[in-house]
Parts: C-alpha cells; sequence; structure tokens
C-alpha cells in the first residue's frame, strides 16, 4: 500500500485546512433544513391545506421541478417537507461536493501545491483517498446532523426512518458526486475543467430526472428517475414508503467510480489531464490584441457554455408544458374548480396553468442567468488575485477602459443568458402551442434590470470593497429564498420586496409596470459607475 | 536628466510600514542595481512606480511625471518583466508575447524584432502557457519587454529560473541596451549579474534605504572585501542599532 503512504497525516492536513469551510456548509444546511421544516407546521395546519398543495404538486411541471409527489392518501407536513425540499437540497450537497473535491485535488495540482506534497513520503493515491475519505466523513457527518435535526423539530408525521433516509439520500448521493468529481479532476488538467465537467454531469442528470419524474409511472422514460443518481435518491419516500434499497444502490456506484478515479489516477503523470493539452497559434490576432478582444477571450468560453446551459434548462422547462394540456384533461379537479366543461375550456385553462407555470419558471431561470453575469465581473477579481492584471496595467492600458469592458460584455450578459432560457422554453413548447413567443420572451427580458443591478453590486464591491465581491452571491442565496421559497414559506412579502427579482411584475400573471424596471437600471448604473471610479483609484494586488 | 526620482517614498498596509521614506535616482543610460533582503519592500516599491499601488506619501516620478497619476501614459515607454510570472493558462507564449506589446502602445516594435527575440531565447511560441516551465514563462516576459521600444526598463528579478546561458543572453541585453542609452532598473539577488551590469546601487532593509551609490563608490567603502561580504553585511539587521 505505498501508493497510499502518509495518508493518515494527510488526512489530518485536509481537516486542518477545512476547519472554516465545510463546518460552515454542514452548519447552514442545517439551519436551512430544520428551519424550514418547523415553518411546515404553520403553513399546512389542516389536511386539506396540505391535499391542496399536494394536488398543485401533481401537476407533471411542478414534478419536474420538484420530484415525485407520493402518499396522498395519509399527507403529513413532514411528508409535505420531504418531497418540496429533498431535490433542491440534493442539488445544493453536490454542489458543495464538487466544489469541496475539486479544491483539495485538481487546483492544488494546477498550482503546483501538489508537487511538493508529493515530494514529501507520501504515495501516488494520497491525495485522492485522503480528498474522497474526507467527503465521505463529510456526507456522513451531514447525513447525521440533518436527520438529528429534522428529529428535534419533532413536526407531524416526524419518525426516525423518515428522517435517516431523508438525510441519508443526501448524504449518499453527494458522495457520488464527489467521486464523479474526483473522476472529472483526472480527466481534465485544469481545475475549471475539471468543475466545468463536474456541473455538465450533474445537469444530465438533473434532466434525467426532471424527464423521468414528469413522465407516468408506466411509460419506459420514467425509468430515467432510476438511472440518474439525483432521481434515485428521491425515491427513498421518506415518512411514507419509507424505502431503504436506494442508498446502498448509490454507495455501491460512488464506490466503482471511485475505483476508477484511482485507477486512471495511478497511471497518469502529476500535472496532466487524460484530454491532452493542445498547442496553438504562434500570433495573436488582430482582435486579441484588442483589450476587448483579450477580455472576450477570457471570459468566451464561460460566456458559450452558459448560452448552451440556459438554453437547455429553457426547453427542460418548456418541454414540460406540452404534459400541462394532458394533465388538465385527467384531471377533473380543475374542470369542477372552475365550474367549465367543454373542449374549448380545456385548453383555456391549460393555458391559464402554463401561464402560471412561465411566471414561476422565470423567475427562477433569471436567477440561474444571474450566475454567468456574475461569473465573467468576478473574472476581473480571479485575475487580479492570481496577479495577472500586473503585467496588464504595466502595460498603457487605463484601469477604467479594462474594468469597463469586463461590465460590458457582463451587461449583455444580463439580457442574452434569460434571453437564451426563454427562447429554450418557448421552442420547446411549440408541440403544445401553449405559449406565444413575444410575451415570453418580453416576460424574461423584464428580468434583465434585476440581473443588471447584481452585475451593479459585483462591480461596485470590485472596486469598493474587492475582499467583500462574494457578498453578491450572498443577495442572490436571499433573493431565491425569499422569492421563490417565500411563497411556499408563507414569508411576508416584504422580504421578496427588498430582492431586485421581488420588485419585476412576474409576466404574464401580474400587470406591467415600468417604474421598477427603470428605477433597477437607475440603481445598477449608480452602482458601476462608482464602482468603476473606486476600481481606477485603489490598490491593485493581491489584496 | 533623472528617469526615475523617488523622494520620501512611504507604502502602508494598513498598521505595517512597507516603505519608510525611501529616495534614489536613476539617471538616464544608467543600469541601477535596487537591492535587498526577502520583504525588504522592493516589489512594493516597483509596483508604486507603476502606478498598480498607491504611495501613502512622498512621491514617485519617472520622466518627471507623476507615476500614479500618469501611468497609462507613461507605460508607454516602460517595459516591465515581474519575477513572478503568471500567464493565462490558455493562450500560447506567442499570443501572449503580441498581447503585451499591443497594449503597451506607443511605437509598435516590428515583426522581425519580436521574432529575433523569441529566437535568441529560443522560446516556442506556439505552446500553451500552462505547459511552460518556470524558465518559459520567464522566457516570455522577456522577450515581451525586451522587444518593445521602451525607453525604461523595470526588472523585479528577471533571471529567476533561466538557465546559465539565458542569463548569459540576457545580461548581454541589458548591456546593449545600456549602449543604446536606455535606463534599467535592475531588483536581483544575484549579486555577480549585479557586479557585472550595475552603474549604481541602492540597498533597502525594512523600508529605508541602507547604503547607496555608484559602483566605484561601493567598491571604495568594501575596503578589500568582496562586494558580496558588504552586502550581506548590509542586509543583515544590525540589532545593536535598534537597541541604541
Amino acid at each position: 500500500m505505498r501508493a497510499k503512504a502518509g495518508g493518515l497525516p494527510y488526512l489530518k492536513f485536509i481537516f486542518r485546512r477545512e476547519r472554516l469551510t465545510t463546518p460552515i456548509w454542514l452548519l447552514s444546511f442545517l439551519l436551512f433544513s430544520t428551519g424550514i421544516t418547523l415553518a411546515y407546521t404553520h403553513l399546512f395546519a389542516t389536511p386539506e391545506d396540505m391535499l391542496l398543495m399536494a394536488q398543485t404538486m401533481t401537476n407533471p411541471a411542478m414534478q419536474a421541478l420538484v420530484g415525485p409527489v407520493y402518499g396522498l392518501d395519509s399527507l403529513t407536513p413532514a411528508m409535505l417537507m420531504a418531497q418540496q425540499l429533498l431535490s433542491l437540497m440534493t442539488i445544493t450537497v453536490v454542489i458543495m461536493n464538487i466544489f469541496l473535491v475539486i479544491r483539495h485535488t485538481r487546483a492544488d495540482e494546477e498550482q503546483g501545491r501538489l508537487e511538493m506534497l508529493r515530494a514529501l513520503p507520501i504515495g501516488r493515491l494520497t491525495n485522492p483517498a485522503a480528498t474522497l475519505f474526507f467527503a465521505f466523513l463529510t456526507n456522513l457527518a451531514l447525513a447525521l446532523i440533518i436527520a438529528l435535526g429534522l428529529l428535534a423539530t419533532n413536526i407531524d408525521g416526524m419518525q426516525a426512518a423518515g428522517a435517516f433516509l431523508y438525510a441519508g439520500s443526501l448524504g449518499a448521493v453527494g458522495f457520488l458526486f464527489a467521486a464523479i468529481a474526483l473522476l472529472m479532476a483526472q480527466l481534465f488538467s485544469t481545475a475549471r475543467g475539471a468543475l466545468t465537467g463536474s456541473f455538465v454531469v450533474m445537469g444530465i442528470f438533473y434532466i434525467m430526472r426532471a424527464f423521468g419524474d414528469m413522465s407516468s409511472a408506466d411509460s419506459s422514460t420514467h425509468l430515467l428517475s432510476f438511472i440518474s443518481p439525483l432521481g434515485l435518491g428521491l425515491q427513498v419516500s421518506s415518512f411514507y414508503q419509507n424505502i431503504c434499497w436506494p442508498l446502498p444502490v448509490l454507495f455501491a456506484q460512488a464506490i466503482v467510480i471511485a475505483v476508477i478515479a484511482l485507477l486512471v489516477c495511478r497511471t497518469r503523470d502529476l500535472g496532466e489531464g487524460v484530454i491532452p493539452a493542445r498547442t496553438g497559434r504562434q500570433h495573436a490576432s488582430a482582435f486579441l490584441q484588442t483589450p476587448l478582444g483579450f477580455t472576450w477571450r477570457l471570459v468566451r468560453g464561460n460566456f458559450i457554455a452558459w448560452s448552451i446551459g440556459m438554453l437547455v434548462i429553457g426547453a427542460t422547462y418548456g418541454s414540460v408544458i406540452g404534459e400541462i394540456e394532458q394533465f388538465v384533461q385527467t384531471n377533473e379537479m380543475f374542470q369542477i374548480l372552475l365550474g367549465i366543461s367543454g373542449d374549448g375550456a380545456e385548453q383555456a385553462i391549460a393555458g391559464e396553468v402554463a401561464a402560471s407555470f412561465v411566471a414561476l419558471i422565470m423567475v427562477v431561470m433569471a436567477m440561474i442567468a444571474v450566475v454567468p453575469v456574475i461569473l465573467i465581473i468576478s473574472r476581473l477579481r480571479g485575475e487580479e488575485k492570481q496577479g495577472r492584471l500586473e503585467p496588464i496595467f504595466a502595460r498603457s492600458i487605463k484601469r477604467q477602459h479594462l474594468v469597463l469592458l469586463y461590465t460590458i460584455i457582463a451587461t449583455l450578459g444580463s439580457a442574452w443568458f434569460i434571453l437564451c432560457a426563454a427562447l429554450g422554453l418557448y421552442g420547446a413548447s411549440i408541440p403544445s402551442g401553449l405559449l406565444d413567443a413575444g410575451e415570453t420572451i418580453r416576460s424574461a427580458l423584464m428580468y434583465a434590470p434585476a440581473i443588471l443591478t447584481l452585475l451593479g453590486l459585483a462591480v461596485f464591491l470590485i472596486g469598493l470593497l474587492p475582499k467583500l465581491t462574494g457578498l453578491v452571491w450572498l443577495v442572490l442565496g436571499y433573493s431565491f429564498m425569499t422569492v421563490y421559497l417565500g411563497p411556499l414559506m408563507s414569508l411576508p412579502d416584504w422580504t421578496a420586496k427588498l430582492s431586485p427579482f421581488g420588485l419585476i411584475p412576474q409576466l404574464p400573471v401580474q400587470e406591467f409596470s415600468a417604474a421598477p424596471l427603470f428605477a433597477l437600471s437607475a440603481l445598477a448604473l449608480v452602482l458601476i459607475f462608482f464602482g468603476i471610479k473606486s476600481f481606477a483609484r485603489r490598490d491593485i494586488g493581491r489584496i | 536628466m533623472a528617469i526615475i526620482e523617488v523622494k520620501a517614498l512611504t507604502k502602508d498596509f494598513g498598521k505595517v510600514k512597507a516603505l519608510n521614506g525611501i529616495n534614489f535616482t536613476l539617471d538616464q543610460g544608467e543600469v541601477l542595481a535596487y537591492l535587498g533582503p526577502n520583504g525588504s519592500g522592493k516589489t512594493t516599491t516597483i509596483r508604486v512606480l507603476l502606478g498598480i499601488l498607491r504611495a501613502t506619501s512622498g512621491s514617485a516620478k519617472i520622466f518627471g511625471q507623476d507615476a500614479w497619476t500618469n501611468a497609462v501614459e507613461l507605460h508607454q515607454k516602460i517595459a516591465f518583466v515581474p519575477g513572478d510570472v503568471n500567464l493565462w493558462p490558455n493562450l500560447t507564449g506567442g499570443e501572449v508575447i503580441d498581447l503585451f506589446t499591443s497594449f503597451q502602445g506607443g511605437h509598435r516594435p516590428s515583426l522581425e524584432r519580436r521574432n529575433h527575440f523569441i529566437k535568441l531565447f529560443d522560446l516556442d511560441p506556439t505552446k500553451k502557457c500552462r505547459t511552460y516551465s518556470k524558465g518559459n514563462r520567464q522566457k516570455v516576459a522577456l522577450v515581451a519587454a525586451l522587444a518593445s521600444n521602451a525607453e525604461l526598463f523595470i526588472l523585479d528579478e528577471p533571471t529567476s529560473g533561466l538557465d546559465p546561458l539565458v542569463v548569459k543572453t540576457f545580461e548581454d541585453c541589458i548591456l546593449k541596451l545600456k549602449s543604446e542609452g536606455k535606463s534599467i532598473l535592475l531588483s536581483s539577488h544575484i549579486l555577480s549579474e549585479v557586479e557585472k551590469l550595475a552603474d549604481s546601487v541602492v540597498i533597502i532593509r525594512e523600508g529605508q534605504v541602507v547604503k547607496s551609490g555608484t559602483m566605484k563608490q561601493i567598491h571604495k567603502e568594501a575596503h578589500g572585501r568582496t562586494l558580496e561580504e558588504l552586502f550581506l553585511s548590509e542586509y543583515q539587521t544590525k540589532r545593536g542599532r535598534h537597541e541604541g
């Protein structure tokens, strides 16, 4: 076992480096999970409340979003909580695991830190094996604290088996993605490549699950929910049937992938990936030699990848819309509720359900579309931290000019990415004929000022408080909590109004109003103005 | 004419005084060696001269203009080589050289000149920067700087990671630049290099100048000691002096 020499000290070393980050993640999960669970007792005091919520969730569109619905005959708040939150929680746990693993493997290797460690009496597989073991411990700890936290809330329907299955599903899927990220770290020679690869795998599995969950249980598409680990994890049916077998299956999958990753690692050279580095041009093209061309080159990959990603996300939700019509046809409740019947009525009701779905989905997609915009502007800060702005500003380049270029590209992105999502949404909904192209695009572009506001905040922070650039993610997190989850948790309306996304009228359900759009755009411009001005005046360096 | 003129330059990072009243001048056609132990403030001084850091007090002037306010215009005539070259992993060496030259603006050097230096330093410009060794990354920065038509060269440990053959090439280039009347600020730890190239020397320690003068004066002061012995004694913190 020389390949894993020095494992224990290495593990200690990882604990030392992770003494802040991982505990913060775990604590946030615990607070979020128990906090929201407590809210469910007030939300659904009567069985009727729960049934009404469950009925809306049987809508295939909603199932594509949150996962399978079960136990309509004996609903409890605990069951409802598990159905609505497990999917979202899983995605966040997966993100934590991907970052954790890449941070300790490929990122260390790319920066040359691993080389120094490997010069010590440390085996070839010590780094990946210790990292994986640490990820295992993290997911185990996560599962334990989430389960105990849930039990401590003691809401109606809470029971040990369900709580441990719910939390165990989180841990198992999390660990599986730790193994997937470890494999990606072997395939790609850069941390960015490995991160992108891992997130693409996550996206594909999410889409598979969405398609699987919205199709009927007897169709073959439904199998997708079992093939995708993100779907398999939701099959535990916690607090209802309490099915155990998905957990060992997920764990076994994780082990297989981890073994493959370790085998690849054993045979490859340090610093290399399986996908080889290529040579390139001898001369910079005329475009690359301009500051604009140079900046574009740095963010190009991100821009294109996210454009495709947003298109796919939009198309995924768009294909759900076709299911809505069928759902309305088979669900008599809608027709009875509205007191209408007849051929035309079904189409009309389906149109309305589709419209409210679009309104909901658009705000979610807008908040996803913020991510690439922030990534693009953060690249400027990243370049600074890497010490690569120094050689640029040592040349005859104006600081205001460079920060303005990043801002312009990101500003175009604020409209572009959400537009991509809208085009995907509309394109995939064409067979159903339920959406109008102009209306869909309009309701999407309504969010551009909100995205621009977050961009403005990022520019402002990079200029004035560069160390706190990360705050913008916190604002996005707050927006997601209040605008998307707020209605679910019955948070007061004003909490959502504090977020730029809560201020945008949700077309086509709400009335159009131009005032918030102008106000947010103006705020964004002011923030950008001060951000650029301060950036030109402050010290540049690894601060 | 003074190319660089630094007067009572101070730079604080919070409570830490990185530079504490630095004074020196660099005249035209001169190679000034800027020496000092690690962490003494050499790189901080250079960053202030490049307008990347803002001086807390005092002045830093290049070609008679303020290094901070006129940074962009000044940089057309300045070439810079950092000691720790960090490049964009997905661009090739050739692309980075073109990029730097283009961003420098001013009078653009010919393609011949660029290729001459690439050949002189035996650099493969088609390779991506992520595949370069430290020495090769250093060469990229050197080629970009040397090929430019700059008047002032600011070099921060420019030969770190280079093999002796390349170091020799570099030294020849510097002597040639000097004969063309270009001015050079050279921060280095390689004392033999300093002895060969420098006309005058400034030694700093803990953000203050502890010794400065022409190479001739320094030689005279050495009193039979080698220059290395002299530098080493100046590098050491004289505890006795601090304790009074």
